[in-house]
C-alpha cells in the first residue's frame, strides 16, 4: 500500500489510474494513487460581491470571524459541519469550491436568528445562509428546494385567481414533492377541524377546491404580477452577472 | 542661568516642543541632521495623515511654519549635536557646524527608523520589484497614481503584508509597531480611490486600530471600500511564471496553504529604533531600553523624563508612537522644560 492511511485525504484529492508510465517508468497497480496538493490557489473576487446581490447577503462582507454566530447557532449545536462563520469567510474571501463541499448543509438552518441577534458587527448570519442556499439552487449545485416548490405553488394560484386555497396549496405540493396526499399530522389537524369549525366553513372550503373562485375583477393582474416578478428577477440575475468594472464595490 | 532648551530633531515632535518653548517665552534652539524640517511625514513623502485626513504637507507645513516664523527659535539644519558637557541647568552643547550652545535642558526629538525590508528576504522586497513597502506606497497614493513599479500597469489586486519588521523575535523585534495597521487600512481606501476596480487584501495576524481608529479606519476600509481580511501570516513570496507575484502561506481559518496571485505586494513596515541611538546615548549620557529606544524615567511624575536629569525624550524617540501622541509628548516636555528654567530663576532669586 502507497498510502496507508488515506481516510486522512478528501477522496476528490486521490487520483488513481488503471496504467500510469512516468517518466518511461510503468506504475501501473497500487503505487500509482497520487495524492493531489491541498493548496488553494485563488480567489474568486466577485463572489462576495454576487452573494450581496441576494436578499440577506448584503452585510457578508462586514464579517470579522469572531464566531459569536456559529457558537451560539442551534444547528451547530447539533452538526459541528455546519458553521456560519466559517462559510461567510470563505464567501468573502470567494473560495467557491470550498463552500460546494458544504452544499448539503448550508440549507438546514433553522432562521432561528440567534446569530444576527448576537453578531456584533450587524452581518446578519441567518440571511446570509439564505443568500448562500439561493444561490446554490439558482446555479444548480441544489436541486429546488421543498420551500422554493412551495413557493411557485402558492404565487401560481395567486396569479391565476389572485386568492390561494390552502387546501389547493397543500395538496399540490405535496404531490409536486412526492410526498403522500395523507400524511397523519394532517389527517389529525383535519380530525380537529371537523370537530371544531363551523359545518358552513368547511362546506365553503370543499366548494372552492373544486370550483376554483377568482377573486372579483382580477382581470390581467395576475399577469401583470407574473411579469413584474419575473422582471424583477432578471435585474436580480443581471446585476450578479455584471463585470466588475460596472460596479466598483 | 540659562534661558535657552535645546531640541534635537525637527519631525512633528520636536516641532511642537520648540513651538511650546517659544510660546513660553524662553528661547529654543532646534537641531535637525536633515537639510529639511518635518521628520519623518516630509523626508518620507508620506500621504493623508492619520486621523485628520489632511495632506502630510499641509499639517508639518503649518507646524514647520510656526517655528521658522517665531523669534524665538534658532534653527541650525543639516546639524547634529556632537557633545554635551555640564548639568541640568547649565548644559554646553558642541554642534557639527561648530556653534556652541548653552541651555539649561534638553528635548530629544529624535524620532525613529524605517525597518529595512531586506532583512526579511523571504518577503521577496529588493528580489521583485513589485514587492514595496508602505512608505512607496504613501509616495504613489501623494502623487496620485498607484501602479506596479516593474511595467506601470495598475495593479488588478494588492496585498498588504502587516508587521513587517514587528512583532517577529526571529529578527528581534518584539514590539508592536502600533500606527501601521491603521495606516494600512487607511492606505487600502486611498488605492480603491484611485482605482476603484483594484482588489485590496490585508493579511494580518491582528488588526490593531485602536481607540477610535477602529470604526474610522478599520470598519470604514472593509465595509465601505471591501478590503479584504485574511487571517495569515505570509510565509514567502515569489514569481510565477506569467511574471506576477505569488503570496504562499497557511490561511488560518481555513487551515489550508495557499498559493494566491497578485500584482503589488506592500510590506506594512514597522518603526525601529532610530539608527543613531548609540551615538545619542553617548553623546547625550541617556541609557536605551531593551529594544533600543531610548529609556524612559517613570512617567507619572518625571513626566517624558529620560534617565538623565534634565534630558527630556518625545515621540518615536522613546516607542513607536503616531504623530498626535508625538505632538503632545513635544508640547508636554516643553512645559517640564521650562518649569526647570522658572526653578533656576527662583533658585537664583
Ligand atoms: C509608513 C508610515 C506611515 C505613517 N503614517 C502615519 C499617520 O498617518 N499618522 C500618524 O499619526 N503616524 C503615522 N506614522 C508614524 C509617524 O511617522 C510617527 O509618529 C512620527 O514620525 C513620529 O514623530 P517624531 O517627531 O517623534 O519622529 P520623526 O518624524 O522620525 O522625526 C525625527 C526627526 O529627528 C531627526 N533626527 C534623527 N536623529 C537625529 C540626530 N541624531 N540629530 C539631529 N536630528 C536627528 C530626523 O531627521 C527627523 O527629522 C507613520 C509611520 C510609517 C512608517
Ligand atoms: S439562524 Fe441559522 S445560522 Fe443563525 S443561529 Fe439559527 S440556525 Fe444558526
Ligand atoms: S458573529 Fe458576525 S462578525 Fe462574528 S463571525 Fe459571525 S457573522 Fe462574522
Ligand atoms: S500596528 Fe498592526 S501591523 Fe503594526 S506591528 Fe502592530 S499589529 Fe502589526
Amino acid at each position: 500500500m502507497a498510502i496507508h492511511e488515506k481516510t486522512l485525504i478528501d477522496a476528490e484529492r486521490l487520483q488513481t489510474s488503471d496504467n500510469l508510465v512516468l517518466d518511461g517508468v510503468d506504475v501501473s497497480g497500487h503505487w500509482n494513487t497520487m495524492v493531489l496538493p491541498r493548496y488553494l490557489t485563488d480567489y474568486d473576487t466577485d463572489f462576495a460581491r454576487q452573494i450581496r446581490t441576494f436578499s440577506g447577503g448584503e452585510n457578508v462582507h462586514r464579517c470579522w470571524q469572531c464566531g459569536s454566530c456559529t457558537n451560539s447557532c442551534t444547528v451547530y449545536a447539533q452538526n459541528t459541519d455546519f458553521n456560519p462563520r466559517y462559510w461567510i469567510y470563505l464567501t468573502n474571501l470567494g473560495l467557491k469550491k470550498e463552500i460546494l463541499k458544504d452544499k448539503d448543509i448550508i440549507w438546514t438552518c433553522v432562521s432561528c436568528n440567534r446569530c444576527t441577534n448576537i453578531c456584533p458587527k450587524d452581518v446578519k448570519p441567518e440571511g446570509v445562509m439564505k443568500a448562500l442556499a439561493h444561490w446554490l439552487e439558482e446555479e444548480g449545485h441544489t436541486p429546488e428546494t421543498k420551500s422554493s416548490i412551495f413557493d411557485n405553488e402558492f404565487l401560481g394560484q395567486v396569479y391565476a385567481t389572485g386568492r390561494i386555497e390552502d387546501t389547493r396549496v397543500l395538496v399540490n405540493f405535496l404531490r409536486k414533492t412526492n410526498q403522500s396526499l395523507t400524511p397523519p399530522w394532517l389527517i389529525e389537524i383535519g380530525k380537529r377541524m371537523t370537530k371544531y369549525f363551523p359545518l358552513t366553513f368547511l362546506m365553503h372550503m370543499g366548494l372552492h377546491l373544486v370550483f376554483k373562485p377568482r377573486t372579483k375583477s382580477w382581470g390581467r393582474t395576475g399577469e401583470v404580477l407574473r411579469e413584474y416578478v419575473h422582471e424583477q428577477k432578471e435585474i436580480a440575475r443581471k446585476a450578479r452577472a455584471m463585470p466588475k468594472e460596472a460596479v466598483h464595490v | 542661568m540659562q534661558k535657552t532648551v535645546l531640541v534635537v530633531g525637527a519631525g512633528p515632535a520636536g516641532l511642537a516642543a520648540a513651538a511650546g518653548v517659544a510660546a513660553s517665552g524662553a528661547q529654543a534652539v532646534l537641531v535637525e541632521k536633515a537639510a529639511k524640517l518635518g521628520g519623518t511625514p516630509i523626508l518620507s513623502g508620506y500621504a493623508k495623515l492619520v486621523p485628520s485626513g489632511e495632506w502630510a504637507r499641509d499639517a508639518m507645513g503649518r507646524m514647520i511654519k510656526r517655528v521658522e516664523e517665531s523669534k524665538n527659535v534658532t534653527i541650525h539644519k543639516e546639524t547634529k549635536v556632537t557633545k554635551l558637557a555640564g548639568e541640568a541647568g547649565k548644559f554646553t552643547a558642541t554642534l557639527s557646524n561648530g556653534t556652541s550652545v548653552e541651555c539649561a535642558s534638553v528635548i530629544l526629538a529624535t524620532g525613529f527608523t524605517h525597518f529595512d525590508s531586506i532583512n526579511k528576504p523571504e518577503w521577496g522586497f529588493g528580489t521583485f520589484e513589485d514587492v514595496v513597502t508602505t512608505t512607496q506606497v504613501e509616495q504613489m497614493v501623494a502623487a496620485g497614481k498607484i501602479a506596479c513599479p516593474s511595467d506601470g500597469r495598475v495593479p488588478e489586486r494588492v496585498a498588504i503584508l502587516l508587521c513587517v519588521g514587528s512583532r517577529d523575535r526571529q529578527i528581534g523585534r518584539e514590539w508592536c509597531s502600533k500606527i501601521c495597521c491603521t495606516v494600512s487600512t487607511n492606505l487600502a481606501m486611498e488605492i480603491k480611490e484611485l482605482s476603484p476596480t483594484t482588489d485590496v487584501f490585508i493579511y494580518y495576524m491582528d488588526i490593531r486600530t485602536f481607540g477610535l481608529y477602529e470604526d474610522r479606519f478599520y470598519w470604514k476600509s472593509q465595509e465601505e471600500f471591501k478590503t479584504k481580511f485574511v487571517k495569515a501570516r505570509i510565509a514567502e513570496v515569489t514569481r510565477s511564471p506569467d511574471g506576477r507575484l505569488l503570496v504562499k502561506g497557511e490561511d488560518t481559518l481555513v487551515k489550508r496553504p495557499i498559493v494566491i496571485p497578485m500584482d503589488l505586494v506592500v510590506h506594512a513596515v514597522g518603526m525601529d529604533p532610530n539608527e543613531d541611538n548609540p551615538e545619542i546615548a553617548r553623546v547625550f549620557g541617556v541609557g536605551l531600553e531593551k529594544h533600543g529606544f531610548i529609556d524612559r524615567a517613570e512617567h507619572y511624575t518625571n513626566t517624558c523624563g529620560t534617565t538623565r536629569r534634565g534630558i527630556y525624550a518625545v515621540g518615536a524617540a522613546l516607542a513607536p508612537e503616531t504623530i498626535d501622541d508625538s505632538i503632545s509628548q513635544g508640547t508636554a516636555a516643553a512645559l517640564r522644560a521650562v518649569a526647570d528654567l522658572n526653578a533656576l530663576v527662583q533658585k537664583s532669586a
